[in-house]
Formats: structure tokens, sequence, C-alpha cells
């Protein structure tokens, strides 16, 4: 029991601390390439921390789902970040339906998001929930549809019991389903945190945005909570990529010296993996909007193939 | 023009007077009632176009208001300036809008600014005075430049409704979210594509023509030069030249070539900038790192040759502030083939970018027919096929002795608004070397002396967004009567509300900036 608490209290404190890390660290990365000094790689706790001290502007059309929204996201995002492996193979918390739950515990979310958007309002919000609908509505079945190609060959849907068969295997990531799977997760990973050339997550042109108009009427502590929950959300997707196609000094179970091992590569992938999203932010413009599902639909014809190769090979 | 004069005269007989002009400008006077038939000759038989139209309050002097319509024809450099006076007291002239979409804003500013109605005008609503304004008219000599108004409690502008199942609107501005100036965009969209697009303006009237009024002309320059920030060498030289008209003063020649050279330095660092604001706003971030460092460069250049990096202070009544000791130096050689280098490069990074190129092309186009209809000038007005440029068509400073080639592109997309932009800027580096190669010795400026009082001088200079036009009237004591100011800003807002629609509203950012207009010239 004491045990099982320590887990979740490690994986919790993991979470929150390393996920504006790997933002402040993409966000320096992409200004060194842009010959800018950038704002340094701890700004995005900063600007959590400023957040959470300024007071807030509600709307006066919002209603409770208004306020609701940043718990509910954060919360769902948290716990779908507990059932991932980070460090150890053994996730912390394995609810019903294993990686089904985590697909869903961000559906939550970007539900909630989205009405949170509608419900402040402003015609930014319904513009940026249509738009993040419309891109969800690829990005999602896309997402199961990769993960299921790595449960078929575990035999499981739990995550735990998935990576720990990848850990088993450790070159099966060259396997052609496994290449597939991982290109269909990578675009899903640049939809879903709202990336060029998907969404520009530094733009202040409030009519190109995705994400960012949804939580345009947010501000203060509210605004922290969504920002917090979307850097986790990123840190969660990145992690599911990295620990079920490079499982390389994965740790099965939670050991002192696992875990550490487990941590340091933990960083080393996140590195790698993370120079990836920069290299494709930098080299690339941002998709014109309507072009934005035919990438999702190429997105997913590789999770369907990836599937169907899990047959075939 | 003058055979166009002659006709006209045989026409209207003795209706029609010819005023004093100048060589290159000539003036004829007729009845405010006979300017439509007198424009409509003009420009169905003489194929000229309406370059700007604006009024003149004489009601102390003459008992009488004046229009002025300025016309130009193509292969023509001589201007044509048709005045129609208008009785003080029946203070309305016929409007020229239905016909002639082009002059829509600037009739509308002189309804607002002297209060003389435009008759017949299709959308006779307020403009350059937003709607809640009290019933003044800041530019009738009666009213004083220190008078304060009431706080305003009129009514505010009602926008065209937007109606139909999931057609709505979105409001954006005055305030944006960016670093950029005000302005009121009212979008009506349905799902993603622009219906249509409603222009609010004026935000930053800021009362310049009227400022100009009782100041001495040497004063006037850096009036003029902050007309618009990033034009302030095009306007300070537009407006010098007015002056320079309206005393007689001959600037020397070597003057006049430092003009071209800063005047070319002025465009490039603007264009480099725009391509890549172009690039950011389609989320190529990278092309718009290098373009701000090629910027950067030139700044300094600019700030090496004129003490101020945004060319401010350098042009003066009679030539130019500063000599450059022998020639420009090595550091405009030396910087121009840098940049030159640089420039290449980025444009090779932006032309491999297909994602960039995918979101740049047949967005945003405006129908050469349309953009001539409207009277586009500029950067927009050449890539949708309007070859006009006052640099060939009217030469002024050493223009003339200079050969070029003006990039013209029928299109009209983002695309080739930022191509245009990218062949002047080649173009300009050539211009610039040819004209720093033969930098004729002697004086940089003139002493200047005082206009001639109630002479009147027009001067036009093509800034690096198109054509920027100065009329001036000298008062007593070499002090200003009035001076208009037209920015080519003003002509080319109608081309975005044409470029946007069917659009989706994604796209509007990226096709705003292929414009790159300047509210603060616009609005004055």
């Amino acid at each position: 029991m004491m045990a099982a608490l320590f887990k979740v209290m490690a994986q919790l404190v993991l979470l929150l601390l390393l996920a504006p890390l790997v933002s402040g660290f993409i966000k320096t990365a992409k200004a060194r390439l842009q010959m800018r000094r950038g704002p340094g790689v701890l700004q995005p706790y900063r600007d959590l921390h400023k957040l959470l001290r300024k007071g807030m502007v509600i709307p006066n059309t919002a209603s409770w789902l208004f306020s609701a929204t940043p718990y509910v996201v954060f919360l769902a995002t948290l716990l779908a970040g507990l059932m991932v492996p980070m460090v150890a193979a053994d996730t912390p918390v394995g609810l019903v339906g294993g990686v089904l739950a985590v697909v869903y515990l961000l559906g939550l979310g970007r539900f909630f998001l989205a009405l949170g958007g509608l419900d402040a309002g402003s015609s930014f919000g319904g513009l940026g929930s249509s738009r993040e609908m419309t891109i969800a509505a690829l990005a999602e079945p896309t997402l199961m549809l990769a993960v299921f190609t790595v449960a078929i060959g575990a035999g499981s849907t739990n995550l735990s019991q998935m990576v720990a068969a990848a850990i088993g295997e450790q070159w099966r990531f060259l396997a052609p389903s496994q290449v597939l799977a991982f290109a269909a997760l990578f675009l899903v990973l640049i939809a879903e945190t709202g990336r060029i050339p998907v969404d520009n997550p530094a733009t202040h042109l409030e009519l190109t945005m995705i994400h960012e108009a949804m939580i345009l009427e947010y501000s203060g502590p509210y605004l922290a909570l969504i920002e917090w929950a979307a850097s986790i959300k990123q840190l969660l997707l990145m992690a599911l990529l990295i620990n079920v196609f490079w499982p390389f000094g994965l740790p099965a179970g939670w050991s002192a010296g696992g875990v550490a091992a487990g941590a340091g590569w933990l960083a080393v992938k996140l590195a790698v993996l993370s120079a990836g999203v920069v290299l494709v932010e930098t080299t690339n413009a941002k998709l014109r909007l309507f072009r934005v599902p035919e990438l999702m639909a190429v997105a997913f014809t590789l999770g369907a193939l990836a599937l169907a190769s899990t047959f075939l090979f | 023009m003058r055979s166009v004069v002659e006709e006209l005269k045989q026409e209207y007989g003795e209706r029609l007077r010819a005023e004093p002009g100048y060589p290159d400008q000539l003036v004829v006077s007729v009845a405010i009632d006979d300017v439509p038939a007198v424009a409509a000759t003009l420009r169905e038989w003489h194929g000229a176009r309406l370059v700007t139209v604006f009024a003149e309050d004489r009601v102390a002097p003459e008992g009488a208001f004046y229009n002025y319509y300025v016309f130009e024809r193509a292969g023509d450099p001589c201007y044509l300036v048709v005045r129609g006076r208008i009785p003080a007291e029946d203070p309305r002239f016929p409007s020229l809008a239905s016909t002639l979409p082009a002059v829509n804003w600037e009739e509308r500013e002189i309804q607002d600014w002297f209060g003389i109605e435009a008759e017949g005008h299709p959308n006779p609503r307020r403009v350059a005075l937003h709607d809640h304004w009290p019933d003044v008219h800041p530019l009738r000599k009666d009213f004083s430049l220190n008078t304060v108004l009431p706080p305003f409690e009129g009514e505010r502008h009602v926008y065209r409704p937007t109606l139909g199942e999931g057609v709505f609107q979105i409001p954006v501005g005055p305030v944006h979210a960016g670093i950029i100036e005000p302005g009121h965009f009212n979008f009506a969209v349905a799902g993603e594509p622009i219906l249509y697009l409603q222009l609010r303006m004026f935000y930053k009237h800021k009362g310049i023509e009227k400022l100009f009024e009782g100041m001495p002309a040497a004063r006037g320059v850096y009036l003029a030069e902050s007309v618009s920030g990033d034009s302030a060498f095009s306007h300070g030289t537009g407006f010098c030249q007015a002056v320079e008209k309206a005393s007689g003063l001959e600037v020397p020649f070597r003057a006049q070539v430092m003009r071209t050279i800063l005047l070319e330095l002025e465009r490039i660092y603007n264009h480099v900038a725009d391509i890549g604001a172009i690039a950011m706003d389609v989320g190529f971030v990278i092309a718009n790192a290098h373009a701000a460092r090629v910027r950067e460069m030139l700044l300094a250049l600019n700030e090496e040759l004129t003490g101020s990096r945004l060319l401010r202070g350098m042009v003066c009544i009679g030539g130019v502030r500063r000599d450059w000791a022998g020639g420009p130096g090595k550091a405009l050689g030396q910087t121009l083939e840098t940049v030159e280098r640089e420039f290449r490069d980025l444009v090779q990074l932006i032309q491999s970018s297909d994602s960039t190129r995918d979101r740049l092309e047949r967005t945003g186009i405006l129908r050469p027919e349309k953009a001539a209809a409207l009277g586009i000038v500029g950067v927009g007005g050449r890539a949708s096929g309007v070859d006009r440029d006052v640099r060939r068509d009217h030469p002024y400073a050493a223009y003339g002795n200079l050969t070029w080639r003006i990039p013209v592109y029928s299109e009209g997309d983002v695309q080739r608004r930022m191509q245009v932009r990218i062949d002047e800027v080649r173009e300009s580096f050539g211009m610039i070397r040819d004209a720093a190669a033969n930098l004729p010795a002697g004086e940089h400026r003139t002493p200047a002396r005082p206009m001639e009082p109630g002479r009147c001088a027009l001067s036009a200079v093509e800034g690096w967004r198109g054509e920027i036009l100065y009329w001036l009237r000298a008062g007593a004591a070499g002090r200003l009567e009035r001076c208009k100011v037209k920015d080519p800003s003003l002509n080319n807002w109608p081309a975005l509300v044409e470029a946007v629609e069917g659009n989706i509203i994604a796209d509007f950012p990226a096709i705003n900036k292929s414009f790159n207009l300047s509210y603060s010239g616009t609005d004055r």
C-alpha cells in the first residue's frame, strides 16, 4: 500500500515538475535555431508562478462550465499521466482499459476545453473549439489505431504490459508495423500539442490560432492550470511514444537503481524526441487550415497500415 | 496633357480657365457642376486616372471652397489638376464615387473635414471622423486648432448586419494582440470562409493636415516624416519637393542622387522586413529570423549614412542635411554586397520551402480588373497587373537617369505580392550601385528661400508602399496655408477587402501582411 502510494506521489511530482521543463527546452531550442537567445528553459515555471499569483477576469456570460474546465482538464490529464510508464514499465495507476482510459481521459479534457471556449461567448473561443474538434476527430482515432498496433503485439491494452512486452523485444521498433505506428503517433503528438505545421504555439495572430483561441478568455490561475495541463499532456504523449517504441534502459519495476537509470534514459530520449519536434517546427511553415485534416488523414492511414501489417509480418 | 487641356478648352470655352501651374503640372478651374463631365471626358477619351481628390477652404479670401481633382495618364509625366469652385453658401459637390470607387473614402473625408456634402455618394456615412463625433469640420479655417470638444455622446458606428444560419461576425481590433497599429476589422464568416470584411480606420487620426496649416515650411519636414514612420524619408522627400517647387528652388544634382539612394534604401529595408513578416505569418519562422538580421544590417547602414536608423532628419528643403565626404563611403558598397548575398540566400530559403509556397500561392487573390477599378497603387497594384510607378511615370530626384525593370504580375495573390517585393529589392541594389558610382560632386543643399505666397505645388514620390502625394499652398512669411497628404495606404485598404473574400479566416493575417498598409498614413 505504502509502495503504491509512493509510486503515485513520485510520478505526480515528476509529471508536474518535468512537463514545464520539456516545453521550455523546446522553446529555447527553437529560439537557438532562429539565432535568438530565447527566454531560457525555466521560463514556463516562471510563467506558471506568475499566472498563479494573478487575478482573473471571467466573462459575464460564462457559466459554471468556464470555471470547471481548468480543473477537469488538469485533473484528467494528470490522471492520464499516472497511467503512462515514465521511469519504469510498471505504472502507478492502472485503470480498466489501460491505454484506452488514457485516450479517453485526454478526450475528456479536450471536450471540456472546447466547451469552455464556447462558454466564454467570444467568437474566437467558438472558432478555436470548432477547429480543435475538427482536428481531434482525426487525431483521436489515429492514436487508437497506433496504440492497437502495439497492443496486439503485446496481447494487452494495459500499458505496463505493453511496455514490458516491448522491453522483451528491444529491436521490435524496427518492424514495419512499429515504424508506421511510430510515424502515426508522432503526427498525433504534433497535432495534439498544437505545434507547427498544425498550429503555431508562438503566434500572436488570433485568427490563425487553434488551441490558443480556445483559451483566449482564460487568465490567472485558470490559465496556469490549462497551460500546465497542456505541457503535461505533451510530456505524457512523448513518454508514451518513447517507452512504447524505444524501451531500452527502462526498468520493469520501481527499484531505486532502476528508476534512476530509467529517469536518465527518459531525459536523453525526451531530448532526442524534442529535437525532432523542434526540427519539424523550424523547417516547416504552418499548413493551411483546410490542409490539416489531410495531414491527419495521412496519420490515420499510417495508423491503419500499421494495424494491418501486424497481421502480415 | 497640354493637348488635353486644349481640347477641354474647346469643349468648355469660357467655363474652363487655365491657372498658373508648372511645366509638369497643369491647373484648370471649372465650376463644380462641370467636374463629373470633365472627369468622364478625361477618363474615357484620354485614358486618364483620377489620382486623388481633396478640398481647400478659401472662404475668407475668396468666398468659396475648392475641390482639387488630380489626373495623370500613362506615358505622360505631366499631372493635370482640375479645380472645382464650390460657393461657400452652398457647400456641396457632385460625387464621383458611384462610377469611381477609388475616391470613395476621399470624398467622404471631404464631407467629414470640410462639411461639404458629396451629393449622390452611394455610402455617405462618416469615415474620417467616427460616427459619434459631434458635427464639427476641423479642416475649415474657422475651426481653431485649440478647440476642445465635449465628451462624445453620439451613436457609434453600426455595422452591416450578418444574417443567415451558421453565419456569424468576428470583430477584431482596434486593439490587436501583436504590436501593430489600431484598426477595426469586422468579419462576416460562414464557418471558416470569409463572406465579407468591413473596415473601420482612422483610430489614429492626428489632424496632420490641420497641423501643417500655419507651420513654417522648414518645420513641416519633421511633421511629414512622421505621417508614416516606416516611410519617413519618402514622405519627407515628397513634402520637400512640393516646397521646393513652390519656392522655385533648384536642388543640386548631388542632393538629388543622394535622395535617390536613400529612397531606395528605405524601400529595401522595408521590403526585406515584409518578406520576413509574410513568411512569419504562415509560420515559417526561420525565414523571418534571417530577414530580421538582414534588415538590421540595413538599419545600421542607414545610421551610418544619415545618423538615423529610420532615415529621419536627413532630407531638408533644398537638398539633404548631411553630406557624405567624398562619396557614400565604403560602408555602402560593403554592406550592400553582404546584404545582397544574404538576401539571395533568404529568397532561396523561402523558395525552397514547399509548405510556404503552398500557403502563399492562390491566397488572397486581387483580380486585375478589381485592382484597376479601385485605383490600387504600389506593390499591391503591380502584383495585380497595375503597371504604375511614380519613379518612371513622373520622374523625380535622379530617377530620370536610372534604368530598372518594374515587376508586374497579373495573378494578384500573396505569392506575387511577395515576388514584387523580391524583384524590387534586386532592382534597387542595382539602382543604388549605379547612383553611388555616378555621385556627382557639388553642393548637397542650397539655402531655402521663402515660397511665393499663394503659390500651389504638387509633388509625388513612389514610397515603398506606392504613390505618395503632397499638395500645398504657400501662405505668408514662408508658412503653409494648406497641405494635403495622400499615403498609398488610403488607396489600398479596399484592395484588402476584395482580396480576402472567399478566403478562410486563418489566412487573413498573411493576406493583410502581404499588403502591409500603414494605419498612421491612412488616418493622418
